[in-house]
């Protein structure tokens, strides 16, 4: 390691968001995320061709057409506007899960792995009681216990990813701790917790960043999973997962029910990935020069 | 050697006491009981004295904390209890259903490398390439689809195009007929697999593109070895380690979260064994299923530290 | 790697060449394939509709139902009930055999009713048969059953498989929970929960058949694959509870879809016990505010019929009778204005996330049509135990339920709605009228005089609204054109398999 490059700076520069642009994958990422963000903004604050939830009885089961740019449901309920009201649930249940688990399982992971010894082993042995603990069981269980919805299906799904993120954040900061700076800067005096989240965190940074744009892929797909067992965001809401699995009986009948909260997944899914794989393309020093 | 295999398995105990706390609590907290689960609203019918004989059928008549202690003093002795609606015990039934999902999350396993493995390495050395643009591309629709709904639409095509449909309820095992067996665990293998091939390909890609940039791969080019050769002999070798945590990981995963696509393709797998025993409320079975979980968890993380020995000369555990 | 790609090469082919039906049972064999399993063996403690499909095959109740609900001859030949219907004489059918190829006697038929009398069995249907003060056997072929009062529902009530008759040996030290020793049409070979049960054809049974040699029931759990497994061949027969996915088969040429009114209803039940739903006008605003064929039409593309209280052919009455089952919304607001609450107000719903798998819709189309008139429904979808806890508590504002049918009135309400109805904590709501007409009914047996007592009760159930019946919709079983036999059932039984003939099945 030739050069201790700091990506919180990194991202501070002008240059960083030229350079993420300039990168294939976090070009298309960031504008399919960006567009996502617009469309689940849209959807929560309710600019929406029709309420998301308003029933047109007469009308269900409508292919697209002018009036219903993806038709209708069983309900008559406009397709569009659901997918608009699913972005904004799926968004918030990707980002809810994701927020929590990151945020206590990077700090559990660093503490654990900066202060070592038996606070270590407390730490990454609790966190082992859950990652071996089946996920989707977990998951289940969380859901029946506290009630299912949207709320207690993000909960679910950022117990699970907690001891990933604890993982992923332990391992560079024992990688790190023994490094010349971090040695210089304790023999200083400086204080234990600020060197920690000051010196070694824009260090290991990268992996972390990564690891984030895949927990919010496949804290959709959870949700996607969670709503086929009937657990995730309740009636008459919608989610992307919620559409999927309610169109499973439908959409031999109306194929509109199944493909376009189908694309939307995946273009959600697909526009996390590329973000992370841009992000980690510009943040990795080790990977600069070869664009 | 054996005493760092002796230390892995002491020190993995408190994990498994933790699962075993945990699964005991989750299962009591979430409402209703074997009563309820099996009579559904006919239960309201029962007079006090029917319902005290049929808690006491079902071992519920004692106080929660005595029936931890003699579960798990039980279960320390190998005997996990006794499900009343299957007739039998509980660990006969896991180790009767676990192959069926073992075998399911090796065949995905082996789809997912022999699919993501060449695609990343190729992705790797043409990287930014018209080919690298398709591999991730195919790897990003395979992490993007829910397995729900590639099982549905393989189910859809194989039904209603090929009028074939291998998984209809009479799953036969590898031993019985391994032939009929394995036209059953291909599909719900790919299903499984698509995805995970996705996440292979990724992560062989991005370390490959790594290690690609090490000093000694450059040495080697520059000694003049041939790329092929470089590539396979030194730089693959270091690539594959991420690669081994993942499938670690996600052995791990698979091994107690199938259920979704045994319940698609009708496998009578342990994912399925587990989720009608939360819904039929059998204690037992649930806790000990878990339990069994767990522990394949540990041995799976400790046969992947083995094996980071196997692939690199420098890791020795002694 | 050059190894996996081998094995992968090999998997591969194995499993594309192997892709060929295989047929794994004789060709008279009848395959069926449903998503939910027995949850146990024991006729008398199982009351899931999924448990009485397999156990009505392998155990016989001494009367059984025609296909228009009508009592039949079955273990027993005949009967009688005295005057004053406190007696009811029945004479058994001869020659009849237990599958381990005991007699079937009197004996077994008074050992069968104690052994469901007895507390500690914890037998489900024992509600229905404590009018049974004592039985006697005076001969092999005759029971007596003394009532303690006027007991004419009784004989519907020993329709059910709840009181199928099991020997007296097993009666009294059976094990219930592994074998299964009754008089059917098929003995059972095995039984893998959740998996497979086989069952053989009873050479013995007393009545014409059965044709084919062995039933093989296979347990899909999901519905989808289910109708694959149809369109693939690999299934003959098949019970479908989803409505969205039996209907698909309504345009499919290949398989046959049968469908029968069922007698199962599906219901709003609202909570009296609560406020607001406490005051007469409240409720019947609700039920003036929900368009019933809305319901029907949304959560089940409109296949069924929207029903009263009774789904029995035999005792229905016509709608427009009914108060208020024309949506009439400005009534509902003068009635909601009568109850001081013009302002509306706000309730859970309590549903089971997939029991029936129509409970979500009917409850978000509810919730649709109640938001016209001010009341401001939250649904909860829980899982079905959680459900069934919450139900039997009563714990709840209103709940979105598929309740089971019985042939007789007085046996399916008088839990309900009787002043000492088991499950008056369920529907906490009870009048003078409701119960002195269920305990006329329960002592008339004149057809036409029955009829119009629960005409009334009917109407003034309705009127009174503790609950907001909806509608009943349809049994659905498919089968392969080569199926025949088979007679379809308004209570979805599966005894009729002794009739079953499999010609021309092929490979």
């Amino acid at each position: 390691m030739t050069s201790l490059a700091d990506p919180l700076t990194e991202i501070r520069t002008p240059g960083f968001l030229r350079r993420l642009l300039g990168n294939l994958s976090g070009a298309v990422g960031l504008v399919i995320v960006v567009f996502f963000l617009v469309v689940a903004i849209m959807g929560a604050v309710g600019i929406t061709p029709y309420p998301p939830v308003e029933q047109h009885p007469r009308e269900r089961l409508q292919a697209p057409s002018a009036t219903y740019i993806m038709g209708t449901d069983l309900f008559g309920r406009d397709i569009t506007s659901r997918v608009m009201e699913g972005a904004a649930n799926s968004l918030r249940v990707a980002l809810i899960s994701v927020s929590l688990s990151g945020a206590v399982g990077i700090v559990l992971g660093m503490v654990a792995g900066f202060v070592g010894g038996s606070v270590d082993n407390w730490i990454m042995r609790i966190m082992d009681v859950f990652f071996a603990f089946p996920a989707l069981l977990l998951a289940l269980v969380v859901v029946t216990v506290l009630g299912p919805g949207l709320t207690n299906a993000a909960l679910a799904i950022a117990l699970v990813y907690t001891p990933i993120f604890a993982r992923v954040a332990r391992g560079p900061v024992l990688a790190t701790k023994e490094m010349e700076f971090v040695l210089a800067a304790r023999c200083v005096g400086m204080r234990r917790w600020r060197l920690l989240f000051m010196h070694i965190l824009p260090n290991i940074l990268a992996p972390l960043i990564v690891q984030i744009s895949l927990a919010l892929s496949w804290s959709l797909l959870t949700e996607a999973g969670l709503s086929f067992l009937g657990l995730g965001t309740q009636p008459p809401d919608a989610s992307w997962g919620v559409m999927l699995s309610e169109s499973r009986g439908l959409a031999e009948k109306a194929y509109w029910l199944m493909i376009f909260p189908g694309i939307a997944i995946m273009l959600g899914v697909l526009g996390f990935n590329l973000l992370g794989d841009g992000l980690r393309d510009v943040l990795d020093p080790r990977m600069r020069g070869r664009h | 050697m054996f005493r760092y295999l002796l230390r892995r398995i002491i020190t993995y105990l408190p994990t498994l006491f933790g699962v075993s706390v945990l699964v005991f609590l989750a299962i009591r907290l979430i409402p209703g009981d074997a009563i309820t689960a099996t009579l559904g609203t006919e239960a309201g019918m029962l007079t006090e004295t029917q319902r005290a004989a049929l808690q006491r059928y079902y071992g519920l008549d004692r106080p929660p904390l005595e029936q931890y202690v003699y579960w798990i003093g039980e279960a320390a002795k190998g005997n996990l209890g006794y499900s009343i609606r299957h007739g039998k015990p509980v660990l006969e039934l896991i180790l009767e259903r676990f192959p069926l999902t073992l075998e399911l999350a090796l065949l995905a396993v082996v789809i997912a490398l022999v699919v993501g493995i060449p695609l990343g390495l190729l992705s790797a050395i043409r990287h930014n390439s018209l080919l690298d643009l398709f591999g991730r591309l195919f790897a990003l629709v395979g992490l993007a689809m829910p397995s729900f709904l590639v099982g549905t639409l393989i189910i859809y095509v194989l039904s209603v195009y090929f009028k074939i449909l291998p998984n209809s309820g009479d799953y036969v095992s590898f031993a019985e007929d391994p032939s009929r067996n394995l036209q059953q665990m291909f599909f719900p293998a790919v299903t499984l697999g698509f995805a995970f091939s996705a996440s292979v390909m990724r992560t062989t890609r991005s370390s490959m593109l790594e290690v690609l940039n090490e000093d000694y791969v450059r040495t080697a080019r520059s000694k003049g070895l041939f790329e092929s050769r470089v590539i396979t002999q030194h730089a693959l070798r270091n690539a594959l380690i991420p690669v081994v945590t993942l499938i670690g990981i996600e052995m791990g995963y698979l091994l107690g979260g199938t259920f979704i696509v045994e319940q698609l393709f009708a496998l009578p797998g342990l994912g399925r064994l587990v989720v009608n025993a939360i819904s039929q409320r059998e204690y037992a079975l649930v806790q000990g299923a878990v339990l069994f979980v767990a522990l394949n968890f540990g041995i799976i993380n400790l046969a992947v530290d083995l094996f980071y020995a196997v692939i690199d000369p420098r890791i020795s555990y002694d | 790697m050059q190894k996996s790609i081998r094995i992968f090469i090999v998997v591969a082919f194995l499993a594309l060449v192997a892709v060929v039906p295989v047929m794994a049972q004789g060709n008279n064999t009848l395959v069926m394939a449903r998503s939910a399993d027995t949850t146990g063996l024991d006729p008398h403690t199982q009351t899931a509709f999924a448990s009485f499909r397999l156990l009505e095959l392998i155990y016989e109740p001494l009367v059984n139902l025609d296909a228009d609900l009508n009592i039949v001859p079955g273990l027993a030949e005949s009967w009688a009930f005295s005057d004053d219907a406190k007696t009811l004489t029945m004479n058994l059918r001869q020659g009849v055999k237990f599958h381990d190829g005991s007699d079937f006697t009197s004996a077994d038929v008074k050992a069968t009713f104690e052994r469901i009398l007895n507390e500690d069995t914890g037998a489900a249907g024992r509600a229905n048969y404590t009018s049974i003060e004592s039985i006697d056997t005076p001969d092999d072929n005759t029971v007596v059953f003394n009532l303690s009062l006027a007991d004419v529902p009784l004989l519907a009530a020993m329709t059910s498989l709840n009181s199928a008759i099991v020997s007296s040996e097993a009666a009294e030290s059976g094990d219930f929970a592994s074998t299964a020793n009754g008089t059917g049409p098929f003995k059972l070979d095995s039984w893998v929960p959740d998996e497979k049960t086989i069952l053989s054809a009873n050479a013995d049974w007393w009545g014409e058949g059965p044709y084919v040699d062995s039933v093989e029931i296979r347990i899909i759990p999901d519905e989808s694959s289910i109708l694959a497994a149809l369109r693939a061949g690999e299934i003959d027969f098949a019970i479908l509870n989803d409505p969205l996915i039996a209907t698909l088969l309504i345009d499919d040429s290949s398989v046959t879809l049968n469908k029968v009114p069922a007698i199962a209803y599906h219901v709003l039940q609202l909570n009296p016990s609560r406020a607001p739903m406490d005051k007469l006008e409240v409720r019947q605003a609700m039920s003036c505010a929900i368009d019933r064929q809305e319901v029907l039409d949304t959560a089940s593309l409109g296949y069924g019929t929207v029903t009263g209280p009774l789904t029995i052919p035999a005792y229905t009455v016509p709608t427009d009778q009914y108060f208020c089952y024309t949506k009439d919304l400005d009534k509902a607001r003068e009635l909601l204005a009568q109850a001081g609450m013009s302002d509306g107000f706000s309730i859970k719903v309590i549903a089971a996330s997939a029991e029936p798998p129509t409970a979500l819709s009917e409850a978000q189309n509810i919730q649709s049509q109640l938001a016209e008139i001010g009341i401001t429904v939250e649904i909860e979808s829980l899982e079905l135990s959680v459900y069934v806890d919450r139900w039997l508590a009563g714990d709840f504002d209103a709940a979105v339920a598929l309740n089971g049918g019985r042939p007789d009135p007085y046996t399916m309400y008088a839990r309900y709605w009787t002043k000492d109805g088991n499950l008056q904590k369920v529907s906490n709501y009870i009048d003078d009228t409701l119960d002195s007409l269920m305990a006329q009914g329960r002592a008339e047996t004149d057809p036409q005089k029955r009829y119009e007592i629960f005409a009334e009760f009917q109407k003034h159930l309705v009127e009174v609204a503790p609950w907001i019946w909806l509608y009943n919709d349809f049994e659905y079983t498919a089968q392969q054109p080569y199926v025949s036999g088979f007679i379809p059932m308004p209570t979805d039984s599966l005894y009729s398999f002794s009739q079953v003939k499999l010609e021309g099945k092929g490979g």
